[in-house]
Order: structure tokens, then sequence, then C-alpha cells
């Protein structure tokens, strides 16, 4: 993520020359949809109202809420994720260490299984 | 270490500054998304042909815009404090580090199996080899173990330092008569750079920070334990 770009590789982009959207989990993602979303709802307000200020004023608010509604749904399941990986990591080094031995993880749980 | 014009956040090498990462990034979203509200609000006052000179008062706008932004800090707040709080959380260090400011050095005890004890000076630019970083690089790194949690005990000799590594997510202030406390725990190996975060004199900027982290069996091994 901090690394500069190597010679081979393409230059990174950020989106105002600032925001990281690239390296950041769910930016991307989240802002994609905010701005469908936002086109979306501000074309669709139009074309009911042909109210061009209104419009504009709904097609802001619908970027917001779908960026934010986006970003935090992707981003408690990359969290969930993240969990589940940090389990299984130590799941498998717990396998690795302790396989054949009474402290062996796969043996306690079919002991309690059988039983 | 940091690239040239790097305005980021560097990678992490402990879960406390991933957690770190994590939060900046979502309050980052937040601030983004509110400044750009706030920007459109500003383009719409600015383009506006309507006046009205005899408003006197706006209720429920005023209740939206008092209880949304509490809610925005609760938001804001609850994932701070669950990170404050798990930098504090105790857990039983393998190893302990002293580390001690000077003007303008860093020494370094490694007290737990015997007395090792050594001063980190900046290498001067004349004295660099070809690949050394310039006002970076030091005599004698900090030799460490990954997935170990250690405990760096920070005090100064004379004025204020701070000992500081970004890439940890560390920045602990050395206060000359006073022992702070802060641990970690390394979960890749490398060389990680840091930089005195105190003004302490006119050498502050070069009595920089060198972690060299290495695997626990090679640290078992190595010369820092036969003294």
């Amino acid at each position: 993520m901090a690394a500069p770009p190597e010679p081979g590789e393409p230059e990174e982009r950020k989106l105002l020359g600032f925001l990281d959207v690239e390296n950041t989990p769910c930016a991307r993602h989240s802002i994609l949809y905010g701005s469908l979303g936002s086109v979306v709802a501000g074309f669709g307000h139009f074309l009911f109202t042909s109210r061009i200020r209104r419009s504009c004023d709904v097609g802001v608010g619908g970027f917001i809420l779908v960026t934010l509604g986006c970003w935090f749904h992707c981003r408690y399941n990359y969290a969930k994720q993240r969990i589940q990986e940090r389990i299984a990591r130590e799941e498998i080094k717990k396998k690795i260490l302790y396989e054949g031995t009474h402290l062996d993880p796969e043996r306690k749980h079919n002991g309690s299984s059988s039983n | 270490m940091a690239h040239a014009a790097q305005v980021g956040l560097q990678d992490a090498t402990s879960p406390i500054m991933e957690e770190l990462i994590t939060f900046h990034d979502h309050a980052l979203m937040i601030i983004f998304l509110i400044s750009f509200l706030v920007l459109y609000a500003l383009f719409l006052t600015l383009t506006t042909k309507l006046t009205n000179t005899n408003i006197s008062d706006a209720q429920e706008m005023e209740t939206v815009w008092t209880i949304l932004p509490a809610i925005i800090l609760v938001l804001i707040a609850l994932p701070s404090l669950r990170i404050l709080y798990m930098t504090d959380e105790v857990n039983d260090p393998s190893l302990t580090i002293k580390s001690i400011g000077h003007q303008w050095y860093w020494t370094y005890e490694y007290t737990d199996y015997g007395g090792l004890i050594f001063n980190s000076y900046m290498l001067p630019p004349l004295f660099l080899e070809p690949g050394d970083l310039r006002l970076l690089d030091v005599d004698n790194r900090v030799v460490l173990p990954i997935e170990a949690p250690i405990r760096m005990m920070i005090t100064s000799q004379d004025v204020l330092h701070s000992w500081a590594v970004p890439t940890l997510g560390l920045k602990t202030d050395a206060i000359p008569g006073r022992l702070n406390q802060t641990t970690f725990t390394a979960t890749r190996p490398g060389v990680y750079y840091g930089q005195c975060s105190e003004i302490c004199g006119a050498n502050h900027s070069f009595m920089p920070i060198v972690l060299e982290l290495i695997p626990l069996k090679i640290f078992e091994m190595g010369p820092v334990f036969t003294l």
C-alpha cells in the first residue's frame, strides 16, 4: 500500500489527487456505486419533476447515502472476513503444531462428536 | 520506510497499526462525504438568485443539523475508543527493552538476559555505504524478534524526545524523570525506520530509530544473546 510504484508498473492514480481509492479496501466500490446511485436518483427525479435544482440536490443526497451505505456494508463484510482469516490462520498453526498429540484440535473435535 | 512525497500511512507491521489504518480509512470516508456536502452547500449559496430577509426560525432544519452530527461523532468515536483500549490490553511481554533518549542519540538496554547496552547514532553522510539511507540509517540497530510481545520502556536523560516507529503504530514520549511504557507485537520481519518526534535541539532531525525485526529462532541464536 505504501510502496512506491516500480518502474514497470502503471502509475497509481488518486481520486482528486489525494484519495487513494485503489488501495483502500471498499473505497472504489463504494464511490462507483455512489456515483451510479447519484446519477440514477438525480436523473430519475428530473424525469418525474423537471426541476433541475431539486434534482441536483437529490443527486447529491443520493451520492452521499449510497456511498455511505455501500461503504458500511462492505467494511462490515471485510471485517468479518479478516476475523475469519485470522481464526483460520491460528487453527492451521495449531493443527501443524499439535498434529498427532493429545492437543490435536481434530482429535478433540472427533472425540466430542463421537460422545 | 516512507517513500518520497508519500502522503498516506505506511504498511502495517503490527495488528494495532492494521486497526489504525482501518480506522483511518473509515474516518476519511466520513470526512470526505461531509466535505462534499459542505462544498455543495457553499456552491448553492453562491449561485442562488433567491433572497429572503424574513426568515426567523427553521426548527426542523436545526434539529436535523444537531442530531445528525451527534450520530456521526458516535460512529467515529466507537471504533476509536475500541482501538484505544486495545492498545492498553494487558499481555505478557516476552522481552523488555529500555530506550533512553539523549541529545542527539538513543541508548538501548537489553537487560532481561544480561547487560547489553549500546548507543545508536545516525550514520553521518560521509560514513554511508552504497544502499544506506541518508539521515535514517544508524550504526547500531535495535534487533528484535517477530511474533513475540515486546515491552519498550522509554525515558530520557536530558530533554523531551519521542520514540516513534510509524509502521508499528508507535509513538511514545521520552520524558526525563519518567518511564513510559509501550508494547507491540511485530508480524513480519524487516528493517523499519522511525525518527525522533519531539523537538529536542539542533540535531532533533538527526537521531533516527532503526528496528531490525528477525524470526525468533534466529534472534535466540544471534549475538544479542551471547554476552
